[in-house]
This record gives C-alpha cells, sequence and structure tokens, in this order.
C-alpha cells in the first residue's frame, strides 16, 4: 500500500479528456464548493462584526467592512471584553482539556480497537461469531438510549467528574473494531506465520508485525475518533460537573444560554475551536482514502 | 508466573485476551445499562418511588400521537436523507474522480471541512442563517427576489429544509470520501475492458462503477438509516432547544430526551428507546438482507 | 425599627467575630449549581459576607454555570439516579415542577425560612412548594409592569398616563401607528406567555384549576383566556402589535428588535429592567414604567412572572448550613439590597421596597436608566400582584403553549375558539 500505487490507481473512472469537460467540472466543483463554503464564511464573517450584531442582523454574507473589529477576536485571546473591561474567560482551558481528552481517547481507542479486532480476524475460537454480532448489535443501539443506566453505572465506579469517565465506555468503539476487522482480513496472513517462526509469540506478533503495517487505517480512523472526541457533548456534560473540567462544546455550549451575553466569545470560540481537528485532517488526510479503501467498505 | 504466563499465551488463551477489552466494555456499559432499560420500561419511576406497572408504558406509547409524529419525522428525515446522501455524493465521487478533474484534492478537502465542523457550532451557525430576522442569510436571500422575510423555523417545510440542508452540508464530504474509496478498489481492467466494448462515460458508470460500488453503497444506507433515525443534536441545536413548533423538529431520539431527562418520566422514556431500537434494527437488518449484505456471505461480513 | 434589628444585629455578629476569631473552624464546602452568570458571581460574593459575620461557620462555595437546559437535565438525572447533584442548585420557575416529582429529594426549608417568613410575598414561597412544604428560595417578585417609551409616544402626542385600559393601549396604538409608521405600540409573544398570563389574572382566571392540589386540571377553554388571546389577535389584525422576534422580548433577536426603538411598550416583570440596562444600552433615558393596563378598572394590575427557586438537595453535606446560608443571602436585608442593587431585581422583601436610600439611590445604573423610579410603580401595586399556578401539569401546558397554541394564534391567526378547545384536549390527553 504505497503511495506510488495509489498514484498508478489514480485515474481511472470514466470522463473523456475534452476541454470542455474540464472547464465544466471545474466550474461544477467550484460552484458546489462556494456553497459548501457559505455557512463557514457567514461565520468567520460574523467574528469580526462581533456578537451583539448577529442578534441584530442575522448571520448573513454582507460582509459590512465598517462594522469590522478585531475586539471579538482580542476577547478570546485576552480576556479583554469589547468594551474594553477585563473579564477572564475560560475558554483556553476548556480547549486544554478537550485537546488532552482527544489525545488519550483517540490513542487509546485505536490502540484497543485494533487489539480487538485483531483477535476477532486472525483467530477461530469458540463464541467468535457470537460476540462479533454482539460487535454490530452495539453499532445498531444509539447511545442515548442507555444513557441514564450508564451514568448511574459511572458513578458507581467512581467515574464521575474524571475525565476517564468520558472515555471508558468508548475505548473499545464498536465501529472502530469492525473498520480495523475489515482492514485486517485484505493483509496476508502469511505474515503471522512469519512472525510465528521467528519465535514472537501471540501478542509480539501483533505489536511488531501487525500494528506497523496498520498506519493508513490508523490515520484514516484517528480522524475519525478524533472528530468523534472533540465533538462530543452529550456525554461528557452528563460527566463532568466541574467547570474547570469542561471540554470545549460542554463550554462552548453554556455560552448559548440566554442569561449569559457571551456571544462574541461563542462566535470567536465557535470559529476557532474547528481549527484543531481541521489540522489533524490536513496532517492525516494523504492516509485517509488508502485507510477507507481498505478498512469499512469491503462489505 | 511461568504458569501464568505459558496459559495467557498459549494459543487457545490469546484470542480472549485480544477481544477482552471489548468483552469488557460490552458488559459493563452496554448489557447492564440495556438489562436496566428493559427493566426501567416496565416500572414507573419517579425520584424516590419505583412503582412496576407492567405493560401500560407500552399501552400508552401506542396511542401517544405525539410519539407518533416524532416517528413520523424521524421516518421522513431519514428517507429523505438517504435519498439525497447516496446518489449525489456517489455522482459527484464519480465525478471528482474523473481524469479530466484538476485539483481534486483542494475540492477533497475543501468539501471535507464540513465534517469536521461539530454539530454544535454548525447547529448554531444554521440557526442564525435561517433567522426570522430580516437580514438574516435566508431572508435576505428571498428579500434579492423581492419576497418578504418569513418564519423560517416555524414553517412545516421551511424548517424541515434547514434540518436537511444541514446534514447534506455536513455529510456531503464524507460519504464523497466513502465512495471514493470504495471506487479506488475497482480493478482498473474492469474499465479499460468496458472501453474497449465502446462504453461511454455513463454507461462505464452504470455498468461498472454502480454494482461494483454496491458494498460501498450498503455500508453508507446503513450508517445513513442509523444516523437519520437517531437525529437529535442536529435539530435540538437549531430550534434552540427541544421545543419546537408543532413538534416539526421533534425526533424519535428527542422524544426520549423529552420524556427521560425534561419531564424525568424514565419508564416511558425507555419505553421509547427499546421501541426505537427495535425499529432500527428491524430496518436495519430488512435493508441488509434486501440487498443481500447478509445471508449467503453472512460469515465475512 | 427593623434597621435598629439589623444594626444591633451587625453589631453583635462583629462582636462575635472579635470573640472567636481563634476558634476559626475549618470551611465547609458547598457546591452550587446555577445557568445565571450574575447569580454565581451574587453568590460568591455572598459567601464572602456570609464568613466575615460567621466565622465559627465558614464555607466555601464552588459556583458552576451551566447552560439552561444542560443545568436542569443533569440536575434532574442526579436527583433521579440519587447521585452527583450539587449541594445548592438554582432552579428556574417553569422547571420546579419538574424537581417535585415524586418524593422530591430535597430538603424541606421551613425551618430556614422561618426567620424571614413574614417579610416575604407569600405566593413567591407557594410556587415553590409542595403541600406545605417549601422547596426553593426565591429571588425576586417579578411584578410586571408596563414600560413605556415616552419619546415614541410622546412624537404622536400620547401621554402614557392616560392609559388605564387596554381599551386605551389600543386606541393610543391606533393613534401611534398613524402618526409614525413601522413603530408598534406593542409585541406579541409567541414562545411565552408573560402578557396572555397577565390578562388573565387580571380577569381572576388561571390556566389551570388546582384547587385539588394532587390532581391539577386544565383550564385552557375558558372565556378569561378567549378574551385574553382575542385582544392579542386584534391587535396584530390592526397591525399596533408586531409579533416579537425570537418569540418573546427576553431573547437576544427580542432586545435586539427593542434595540431598534420601534416599539413604544413592553409590559414584562420588574427584572426586565436588567435586560433593557445591560443589552438594551441605546435607550437609555427613554422609558418611563407604569402599571400595566387592565381590562376594567379595578382589576389586579399586575403578576409575579419568572424566577429562580434555590434548593438545597438531600445529599448535601451540611443541610442546616446550606440552608441558614441561602435563605440569608437571599431574603436577609444584606440580601435583598444586593439583589436591587447589583441585579436590578424587585426583593421578595418587601420590606426593602420602602427603604428610599436604597431604592431612590440616583446613583444607582438602573435608576438612571429609566425616567421614572420603578419602586413608586412597585408600591402602587403592591397589594395587587397576583400569580398564576405552577403545578406538575405546568410543564405539559407550556410546551403545548409554545409550540403549538401560540403560533396557530398569532402568526396564522386561526379561529381562537377552536383553538383553544383543540388545546384543551391535547393538553388532557398529555398529561402523564
Amino acid at each position: 500500500m504505497t503511495r506510488t500505487v495509489t498514484q498508478g490507481r489514480q485515474t481511472k473512472s470514466g470522463l473523456q479528456y475534452s476541454a470542455a469537460a474540464r472547464v465544466a467540472l471545474i466550474l461544477f466543483f467550484s460552484a458546489l464548493g462556494a456553497i459548501i463554503m457559505i455557512p463557514l464564511v457567514a461565520m468567520v464573517l460574523g467574528t469580526f462584526k462581533g456578537g451583539a450584531e448577529l442578534w441584530r442582523n442575522g448571520l448573513n454574507l454582507n460582509p459590512e467592512f465598517s462594522k469590522w473589529s478585531l475586539k471579538s477576536w482580542r476577547y478570546l485571546f485576552t480576556g479583554v471584553t469589547i468594551e474594553g473591561e477585563l473579564l477572564p474567560h475560560s475558554y483556553f482551558t476548556w480547549f486544554k482539556n478537550s485537546l488532552v481528552i482527544v489525545l488519550l481517547q483517540t490513542t487509546l481507542t485505536l490502540f484497543i480497537s485494533s487489539f480487538v479486532a485483531y483477535g476477532f480476524e486472525m483467530y477461530e475460537f469458540k463464541g467468535k461469531n457470537v460476540l462479533f454480532m454482539c460487535v454490530l448489535l452495539v453499532l445498531m443501539i444509539p447511545f442515548e438510549i442507555l444513557m441514564l443506566p450508564m451514568y448511574v453505572q459511572a458513578n458507581s465506579m467512581r467515574l464521575l467528574d474524571n475525565v476517564w469517565g468520558i472515555m471508558l465506555p468508548f475505548l473499545a468503539s464498536v465501529s472502530a473494531i469492525f473498520f480495523f476487522r475489515q482492514y485486517l482480513s485484505g493483509l496476508p496472513k502469511d505474515l503471522l506465520d512469519a512472525g510465528r517462526v521467528d519465535g514472537c509469540n501471540e501478542y509480539a506478533v501483533f505489536f511488531r508485525i501487525m500494528l506497523p503495517i496498520m498506519g493508513p487505517a490508523m490515520s484514516s480512523m484517528s480522524v475519525l475518533v478524533g472528530m468523534g472526541a472533540w465533538n462530543s457533548l452529550l456525554w461528557p456534560m452528563l460527566v463532568i460537573t466541574s467547570m474547570n473540567k469542561y471540554t470545549l462544546p460542554i463550554g462552548l455550549n453554556t455560552l448559548f444560554t440566554p442569561y449569559g451575553n457571551n456571544y462574541d466569545l461563542m462566535i470567536t470560540g465557535s470559529c476557532f475551536a474547528v481549527l484543531p481537528i481541521l489540522l489533524l485532517y490536513v496532517f492525516a488526510q494523504r492516509f485517509i482514502i488508502d485507510g477507507m479503501t481498505a478498512g469499512s467498505v469491503k462489505g | 508466573m511461568t504458569v501464568v504466563r505459558r496459559f495467557l499465551y498459549s494459543k487457545k488463551i490469546a484470542p480472549y485476551v485480544f477481544i477482552l477489552p471489548f468483552v469488557l466494555t460490552f458488559a459493563v456499559f452496554f448489557i447492564y445499562p440495556l438489562a436496566s432499560t428493559i427493566r426501567m420500561s416496565f416500572q414507573d419511576i419517579l425520584p424516590g418511588q419505583v412503582q412496576w406497572v407492567g405493560l401500560s408504558n407500552y399501552r400508552r406509547l401506542l396511542g401517544d400521537k405525539v410519539f407518533g409524529q416524532a416517528v413520523f419525522n424521524s421516518v421522513r428525515y431519514m428517507l429523505i436523507t438517504c435519498a439525497l446522501l447516496i446518489p449525489f455524493p456517489m455522482l459527484f465521487a464519480y465525478m471528482i474522480s474523473s481524469k479530466s478533474m484538476k485539483s481534486a484534492g483542494f475540492f477533497k478537502s475543501l468539501y471535507f471541512v464540513p465534517v469536521l465542523t461539530s454539530v454544535v457550532v454548525a447547529g448554531l451557525v444554521f440557526r442564525m442563517m435561517f433567522s426570522e430576522l430580516p437580514g438574516a442569510l435566508m431572508n435576505s436571500i428571498r428579500g434579492l427576489f423581492g419576497k418578504p422575510a418569513i418564519y423560517w423555523m416555524k414553517n412545516e417545510y421551511s424548517s424541515l429544509l434547514a434540518l436537511i440542508l444541514l446534514c447534506c452540508w455536513r455529510w456531503t464530504g464524507m460519504n464523497m470520501l466513502y465512495f471514493m474509496a470504495g471506487m479506488k478498489s475497482i480493478p482498473n481492467e474492469l474499465y479499460e475492458a468496458a472501453e474497449i466494448d465502446g462504453a461511454n462515460t455513463v454507461r462505464k458508470f452504470t455498468h461498472v462503477t454502480w454494482p461494483l460500488l454496491k458494498p460501498t453503497t450498503i455500508y453508507v444506507l446503513t450508517i445513513s438509516i442509523y444516523a437519520g433515525l437517531a437525529m437529535f443534536t442536529e435539530s435540538y441545536m437549531v430550534f434552540g432547544n427541544n421545543t419546537s413548533p408543532h413538534n416539526y423538529g421533534l425526533t424519535i431520539v428527542g422524544y426520549l430526551y423529552r420524556y427521560g431527562f425534561e419531564k424525568l418520566r424514565m419508564g416511558y422514556a425507555s419505553a421509547v428507546g427499546l421501541a426505537l431500537l427495535v425499529g432500527a434494527m428491524v430496518i436495519n437488518v430488512a435493508q441488509l438482507y434486501i440487498t443481500g449484505a447478509v445471508g449467503p456471505r453472512r460469515t465475512k461480513v | 425599627m427593623k434597621k435598629l434589628l439589623a444594626m444591633l444585629m451587625a453589631l453583635s455578629m462583629l462582636l462575635g467575630i472579635v470573640g472567636v476569631a481563634s476558634a476559626e473552624a475549618a470551611p465547609t464546602k458547598l457546591t452550587l449549581w446555577t445557568f445565571i452568570d450574575q447569580h454565581a458571581q451574587f453568590y460568591n460574593k455572598m459567601a464572602e459576607e456570609w464568613n466575615k459575620v460567621n466565622p465559627d461557620k465558614q464555607i466555601a462555595l464552588e459556583a458552576t454555570v451551566l447552560g439552561y437546559d444542560d443545568m436542569h437535565n443533569k440536575l434532574k438525572i442526579a436527583l433521579q439516579s440519587g447521585v452527583g447533584a450539587p449541594d445548592l442548585c438554582d432552579v428556574e420557575l417553569g422547571q420546579f415542577p419538574n424537581v417535585l416529582l415524586g418524593q422530591p429529594q430535597l430538603v424541606v426549608l421551613n425551618d430556614a425560612l422561618a426567620p424571614y417568613i413574614d417579610t416575604v410575598v407569600p405566593s413567591r414561597l407557594s410556587i415553590y412548594s409542595k403541600g406545605d412544604n417549601h422547596y426553593g428560595v426565591p429571588t425576586h417578585v417579578g411584578a410586571s409592569v408596563a414600560f413605556y417609551n415616552v419619546e415614541l409616544l410622546e412624537a404622536a402626542g400620547i401621554d402614557y398616563k392616560t392609559i388605564i385600559t387596554w381599551d386605551d393601549w389600543s386606541e393610543a396604538g391606533k393613534k401611534l401607528k398613524e402618526a409614525t409608521p413601522g413603530v408598534y405600540m406593542g409585541n406579541v409573544e409567541t414562545t411565552t406567555q408573560w402578557q396572555t398570563s397577565l390578562m388573565l389574572t387580571e380577569q381572576g382566571a388561571d390556566f389551570q384549576d388546582n384547587s385539588n392540589p394532587d390532581d391539577p386540571k386544565p383550564t385552557i377553554n375558558t372565556p378569561e383566556l378567549l378574551k385574553a388571546v382575542q385582544t392579542q389577535q386584534q391587535w396584530l389584525k390592526d397591525g399596533i402589535a408586531y409579533i416579537c422576534p425570537g418569540g418573546q422580548v427576553d431573547t437576544e433577536e427580542g432586545k435586539a428588535w427593542l434595540n431598534t426603538n420601534v416599539c413604544a411598550t413592553v409590559i414584562m416583570p420588574e427584572w426586565y429592567m436588567s435586560r433593557f440596562v445591560d443589552e438594551i444600552p441605546d435607550l437609555a433615558g427613554k422609558y418611563a414604567i407604569a402599571p400595566a393596563p387592565v381590562f376594567e378598572v379595578g382589576q389586579p394590575r399586575s403578576i409575579g412572572l419568572g424566577g429562580t427557586g434555590t434548593v438545597v438537595t438531600l445529599t448535601c453535606p451540611d443541610i442546616p448550613l446550606a440552608g441558614d446560608f441561602i435563605t440569608w443571602a437571599k431574603l436577609s436585608e444584606t440580601g435583598e439590597s444586593m439583589i436591587w442593587d447589583v441585579m436590578g431585581f424587585d426583593p421578595v422583601n418587601t420590606a426593602v421596597w420602602d427603604d428610599e436610600a436604597l431604592t431612590h439611590n440616583p446613583e444607582n445604573k438602573f435608576n438612571k436608566y429609566f425616567l421614572t423610579n420603578v419602586f413608586d410603580t412597585l408600591n402602587e401595586i403592591k397589594g395587587e400582584i397576583k400569580f398564576v399556578a405552577s403545578t406538575s401539569i405546568s410543564p405539559t401546558m407550556n410546551s403545548y403553549f409554545s409550540s403549538t397554541l401560540w403560533n396557530n394564534l398569532y402568526i396564522d391567526l386561526l379561529d381562537a375558539e377552536s383553538e383553544l378547545e383543540t388545546a384543551q384536549e391535547a393538553i388532557e390527553a398529555d398529561i402523564f
């Protein structure tokens, strides 16, 4: 699964080499891109117009440069409000909490889920099919149904108001297990026997041989898991009670309250919150398609 | 110590060690909560008092018009999003993978940005774009055509439009990616063979790409059905809360949330949840059977 | 007399500090949730004050601010499951019936309230009660008043002081519309019922009949409610009222709309003053406060609306301390002065209403904003402040109102009589 191979396969589906088609395609995708960018552009414009303006005139694409100021952004970074008073906020505490959780949760989920997936794909054992049906069952059930008993469970395990409480139920992620198993099924198994012949035990085969070649699957999954962790709201909101442990979505959500009047922070903070996951994507995107090709979609 | 080591390292035991994390999570965070949910659906639960009420929660559910509306809304939303988010992203993916397409990488990244935007942020942005204020984006578009501002979120179809657009906006890029990945695994020789047979672009799509994309399509369909039926946060964010005009934005999970967390009727909420669970499973399994994803090839999954 | 007593008390407390300063105990940690930033600041300030005067009962208050829905839902889950609740919590009036379901997992505050019970508006306690048990400490009365934009009205030759009845008000509205097109006499709410509640209690009616507290019944299809909604429908048909952006004036859209200076009357609870001052700054110096109009002269002119009751949960480690602290913070004269001074609310301890030095302080930012003093109006209507019942069926009714009924009546202008009948049936069917 090297870069050159994928490059070689790049050009395959059908439209003809014609100048007209080329122009038409570019035009079409530019138009689509422009439409997709509308909400984001409106949001970025909004950060310069300030929170109060959003409620007065609504969010729109009218740049209204005369109303521009960097004061909302200044508030985000310095805690000095539009009016010029110092009103410290906790945005970057939330930001840091979210970063820590995303890093931990992504790393652990990838590791644990690939570990489990390896077990499912590489061995025949009693109860395997039943257990894998359980994986599919969990995939199909909306988590919201189980939220309250899960909360009670998390409490009895002393996981409330604790970052582990946010992560623990999701570390053996079923979608990641499913995905990794698909990926592994596409890999040659003789590698394992070669490893065993070399004297690796069952676990060393996984750690030394399989883990390193799962790179592409790991990268595409890292974006999906990282995205989920970064954006997750309902469960963290239940688990966390102290303000200094809030994650970013919880924090942003508290700014939505009609009683807070903190819309400058809300709009700039929302905009800024897209950044880390965007960076992660830019960093990992070259692997994403490769990983997906070999992963979830083989049916 | 060595006994333990030998035991753990034996080829018989190793697979169980590998799947242990899942089994533990499954037991603690799934089986137990699911069992409690089933038990609670036969109870009337209020703080400090629990009462067994037999099937009365289910009986109430059957006669509950608002629940019927929630089911209708969720199913309609699911059908529309499936109808939009499968063919179009597939077509776009086919077009963008074309040889004539320049800067495909740039566009792919561009379309993926909404996927990365959280529901909280995206929902807020859409809420403000669809606001009833005359200056808000959607109303200013109407203004361009000389039409008066309307209450976007207070009308059945215009509020549905907001939800559908939000969903399409967020997921077109993702689904395109799934289809592009699926297309990559189609051997090039098949296209070449089709070309030799004189197939044009359209025929190549209908005769090669479409049939061979079936596994991908089934996968995307499955997750879309699931996501459509379980939709809640989008509606919650776009309407500002879980109370929407005429319950236009009420979904099954929203109804569960209303009874479980807002009205504190956990027993009834559990019955709603189990109804959703059964519904989602029936639809998914039916879909998998109809499309042939399970059955003969079942063991492969 | 009361002042003297308060001073004596303060003095004795001061002496107390000197006396036991050496025996200072470790502070008791109390957690508190609220959904309002200013409330958190207020509680923190009051905790400091409390520690100054109660050296032997020090508290370390840890206040957390959460979003409105998040906080109430978290609290309800915590009460339901018996774990994770804070020691103290602000609960909004509309949500209060939900935390009283079943056996309330809250502390009965009757004892802690005892020192203040004589000076507190009784209806403000009963909305946070189940039977004779009081569970919530109120923040304000929330007496509804009319805020008149004198500049707009005078430009149309209208003197707000002559408006006594709703008929007067409508006539003034027509005159205003003629003189300044685009300016509205008032607004109609579609997501809440501040005005409708007032119009209902003016006629001595309520949305529900709770004569049997265990089995409250909705009373929607009444002539009184019909009159209230038809009056408002007529305003819309006459073009003298505008459907409030955001559904009501206490939303961001609503406040932004008011700020454009096109609305001559806002009929809202007293606490809306703070929204004017903090969030509608452009209109400073334009509004005067007066009693709201009535249908017939002699009807009660006000209703207490909105509010938060602070509760103490059963899982609190030091229940007596938490109860004493919160009642002191919100109901003592020290606390009540702060509630007016800092937050601009009408204190439930009406003794404070007569303290001219406090209420008529010219430096107070709320006094500065308005042309008249709010306490002049409040003292005028003091005996007329009614309330609507808040019971277990209120959340169901409110959600039907805001999601369906008001939209049908005011946006689609459907026939009021049949809509109220439909609402009555739908709500009866939806009650658990």
